[in-house]
């Protein structure tokens, strides 16, 4: 049963609805409408509309979701696969979750579209290990499509439309989120990023041309072609149209996600989770899950979306919102932000393997008052080592957080490394 | 064919190749062109890891590592601006900070290239009071590697090596992040024939074979281009050398013939060369000079044509060619038939190890000997290269004149003994079996009274009175002689020859 009060747009509109998750239930509120419309139409013209949508990915990285189709080449001479990333880590983000729990067939139909637009033939759902329920809803749901005839051959009576769908599930590593990362891990190897080029589109899963997209992505698309382009487009901001799950998380009254526009402020959202908790002061929010740079409370005002968030330096990454009040101490957040980092690192490219190690102890040894003035200049350079130097955007993830942390929360560690203590009273443990 | 700027220098490069493989192509990597690097291998896969090899390349807003960069016409690439080198100095630092200070004591220091770099590209000093990662010292890997666990920087260049090459993927780089290690897959060792090559390819002290290590430094060795001798396949090597002794063999990059590799038993082969040597020249079972002996053997090939007895020559296929050659030239002047040879045989694998296990059988072949194993019968005079035939097949001869490195049970029946040269103290040229002519060079100088065979042949010639021969020799003017009557060898001769060797016509 879902107590929360959502604030229902057309992703979650159903959420509360246990028929929803079922295929008849899913159909009874308009499901499929959506592949249907697709399959009428010509697969160049499909992706042309997903381009034209201006859907832009809900994974983190914001890439425009029908130009990552266009790349995969025309023409059959290899099977074209799909990759659905469901293997929702980033600290922070919890809506792939509840679509695949809620609502999996919208993910699954998204799928089917996306199969028809590009041409390929299979899907791996690629969900992570710890996720239990949405595997098994994912699968029920699998498992309906099959007997329904919405999976296999000649779907939809469309000669031609074949496609099969198979759900996989993690083993356990944040870098296996990361899509060539995932890919390595789906053919059974260590989940380490692979470098680029070659590209999944010309090279992916057991060398086959690959599109991998997010869960969300996928959902968001039979909303695009069974309602049209200007109903998708009236929806957010001109250049982030629709709406997203933001996930709110940490120190606030009613944590959870809500669906929203992309371009909504920061505060509203913030207050659609009833604020902060206990009527403390907001000290930072963290915008789009642990990798993306913090924000002071000035920043309440920016709007949604990562035309806006870049110019305040950071980024919407998965929308997952992380509220931190006045009694956290943001040298703490940095040593446990860069022990994950550590911990998740693949450990191939020198930059990220040694520098993540590097931070946290320095991160951990001012947390500890053992820090000293050499050790902020340290932190001041390591992530510029770091970033952009890597196969793969981790070590941007690992080294946004702590120069934001620095640049906004200097204080906290100039008091930690004058006092030789943490200041703070215990807000959460290490 | 793609034009490519580095650093305001353009070069020709070949089409479709990543910046690095096209200037290794052009044979320019760190010397001439310095892109430093730790994963990448030319002869093994690309991996990307390292990030040393990052560059800037015009157009493109990262820096880009150069292994994993197409070239594109008029590609121009700079290594000489601040942002790079402070990327280098970037992947220096993290290398380090997780890597024993151990240098004193490491084998690889003095051709380490984690300390070549970290003169050439590191900062003075170090900004890190942590303790290193804690890791294994010296693992027994298996019967000719150890491993310490704490030096390796984790370039997988091993992990890679025992996949592609030997393809028994031994090796694997296990956990994640800064706690990752190297190891053997559980239940395997390093046993692959071809395992000490992984010695050779990492860059740091961490992979040590247990032949060399502690053995002496490395700056007292002075490398000699050679080939290895133990098989068809004529291996390129460096001969490390001190004080007149071989302390190891290391692969000679070449292309055409081993690329990077030698296989395990090759590489131990020096341990070889001054085993049960022959030192001692004898006339009839008893010690004498070595003129005595030359002198002797002149003796009985005159004695054999005066009295219109029969010569035959034995060759070996262990000798170079310019001492083949000489042989030919001997046979021909005393109006005895071209000379047989046997050639020992065992097992090959797909790699580079050649059934014939002599390095120069093809070169007694195209020199128009035969490979026979027959006995030659009764005959006055048999002038016997080495061992490689049956002692029994010799057992008609009536003057066995043996010229050999080994002190082998023929040297026991021998009439005349002359100690030879092994080719690690002589110059010449063996032909491998895809018929390439590639040159040795004296590692060695000899402890004892010993020539090479070609020597000892013109002497004989000189003793016996052969008309023209003198006792002089040149191996250089053989080579010149060989490559003018020879056909195949045109051009073909000591002074010709560059470190890659060149195939037969």
């Amino acid at each position: 049963m879902i107590t929360q009060p959502y604030i229902t747009n057309y992703l979650s509109e159903h959420y509360a609805d246990d028929a929803y998750r079922e295929l008849s239930g899913y159909e009874a509120r308009g499901g499929f409408e959506g592949l249907r419309k697709a399959v009428q139409m010509e697969p160049a013209d499909l992706v042309e509309l997903v381009k034209s949508s201006g859907l832009r990915g809900r994974g983190g990285a914001g890439f425009s979701t029908g130009l990552k189709w266009s790349f995969m080449p025309s023409g059959n001479d290899r099977p074209k696969l799909f990759v659905c990333n469901a293997d929702e880590s980033e600290p922070g983000s919890f809506k792939d979750r509840l679509i695949m729990e809620r609502g999996p067939h919208q993910m699954l139909e998204g799928i089917l579209i996306g199969a028809w637009a590009v041409g390929a033939s299979k899907t791996y759902i690629y969900i992570r290990g710890e996720y239990k329920v949405p595997t098994r809803r994912v699968e029920q749901a699998v498992k309906e499509l099959y007997e329904r005839g919405y999976l296999g051959q000649k779907i939809l009576g469309k000669k031609g439309f074949d496609h099969d769908i198979v759900v996989h599930s993690g083993a356990g590593a944040y870098i296996c989120g990361e899509e060539t990362g995932l890919l390595e891990s789906l053919e059974g190897k260590k989940g380490q990023p692979r470098k680029k080029p070659p590209f999944p589109a010309q090279y992916g899963a057991f060398g086959l041309p690959t599109t991998v997209n997010n869960v969300e992505t996928f959902a968001h698309v039979p909303f695009i072609v069974a309602r049209g382009l200007d109903w998708f487009l009236a929806i957010g901001t001109e250049k982030s149209p629709g709406t997203t799950l933001f996930g709110v998380s940490g120190q606030v009254e009613r944590p959870g996600l809500f669906e929203l526009p992309l371009g909504t402020p920061l505060g509203e959202i913030i207050d659609h989770a009833g604020g902060v908790r206990g009527g403390r002061a907001l000290k930072g929010v963290i915008p789009g899950g642990m990798s993306m740079p913090i924000l002071l409370p000035e920043d309440l005002d920016v709007r949604m979306a990562e035309e806006f968030l870049s110019e305040r330096g950071t980024h919407l990454g998965t929308g997952g919102i992380m509220v931190m009040d006045e009694t956290t101490c943001m040298v703490r957040v940095a040593a446990v932000t860069s022990y994950f980092f550590r911990d998740e690192s693949c450990g191939q490219c020198t930059q990220c393997r040694e520098g993540t190690g590097w931070i946290h102890k320095i991160c951990e040894r001012v947390e500890a008052g053992r820090g000293s003035p050499a050790d902020l200049e340290l932190l001041d350079d390591l992530p510029g080592l770091m970033e952009g130097q890597t196969i793969c955007a981790f070590a941007d993830a690992a080294a946004w957080p702590i120069q934001g942390l620095l640049r906004h929360f200097r204080a906290d560690f100039e008091a930690h490394i004058a006092a030789q203590r943490c200041p703070f009273p215990e807000s959460f443990e290490l | 064919m793609p034009t490519l700027t580095i650093d305001g220098t353009e070069y020709e490069v070949a089409e479709g190749r990543m910046i690095l493989q096209a200037i290794d192509d052009l044979g320019l990597l760190m010397s001439g062109v310095d892109i430093p690097h730790y994963c990448w291998h030319p002869k093994l896969s690309i991996d990307g890891s390292c990030r040393m090899c990052q560059v800037e390349v015009e157009g493109m807003p990262k820096l880009q590592i150069a292994c994993n960069t197409l070239v594109t016409d008029g590609m121009v690439v700079r290594t000489d601006v601040e942002r790079v080198k402070k990327a280098q100095r970037g992947v220096m630092e993290l290398l380090l900070i997780n890597h024993p200070l151990d240098c004193p004591i490491c084998d690889q220091a003095g051709e380490c290239t984690l300390q070549d770099y970290a003169f050439d590209y590191g900062m003075p000093g170090a900004r890190t009071e942590e303790p290193r990662r804690p890791a294994k010292k010296a693992m027994d890997l298996g019967p000719t590697i150890v491993f310490d666990q704490e030096r390796c920087i984790l370039c997988r260049r091993c992990v890679r090596f025992c996949r592609e090459i030997p393809k028994t993927g031994e090796l694997g780089v296990f956990a994640r992040g800064d706690h990752s290690l190297l190891e053997l897959f559980p239940g395997t060792e390093l046993d692959n024939p071809y395992s000490m090559n992984v010695a050779d390819i990492c860059p740091v002290g961490a992979l040590t074979t247990k032949d060399f290590r502690f053995k002496i430094r490395v700056w007292f060795l002075d490398d000699v281009e050679s080939i290895c001798n133990q098989c068809s396949n004529g291996c390129n090597i460096y001969a490390s050398r001190s004080n007149n002794r071989i302390y190891r063999y290391l692969p000679r990059r070449n292309d055409s013939v081993n690329d990077t590799w030698i296989c395990d038993h090759g590489r131990l082969s020096y341990q070889l060369i001054m085993e049960n040597r022959l030192t001692e020249p004898r006339v009839s079972r008893r010690g004498t000079s070595y003129a005595d002996a030359v002198r002797a053997a002149g003796d009985a090939v005159r004695a054999a044509r005066e009295s219109g007895g029969s010569i035959v020559g034995v060759a070996s296929p262990f000798v170079g060619n310019e001492d083949l050659f000489v042989l030919k030239q001997l046979l021909e002047a005393v109006g005895a038939p071209a000379a047989t040879f046997a050639v020992p045989r065992g097992e090959s694998d797909e790699l580079l190890v050649k059934t014939e296990k002599a390095p120069n059988a093809s070169g007694a072949r195209a020199l128009g000997f035969e490979e026979s194993d027959a006995s030659p019968g009764a005959v006055a005079v048999a002038l016997v290269l080495g061992h490689t035939l049956a002692e029994e097949c010799l057992k008609g001869v009536e003057t066995l004149i043996l010229l050999d490195t080994e002190n082998c049970s023929l040297a026991e029946r021998a009439d005349i003994v002359l100690p030879a040269r092994s080719f690690a103290e002589k110059e010449g040229s063996f032909t491998n079996h895809a018929k390439r002519v590639q040159r040795f060079r004296p590692i060695l100088e000899p402890t004892f009274e010993a020539l090479s065979e070609g020597e000892i042949l013109q002497r004989i010639g000189a003793a016996a009175g052969l008309t023209g021969w003198t006792a002089s020799y040149d191996v250089h003017e053989v080579s010149k002689r060989l490559s003018e009557t020879v056909a195949g060898f045109d051009g073909i001769n000591l002074d010709s020859l560059d470190d890659q060797g060149c195939e037969l016509a």
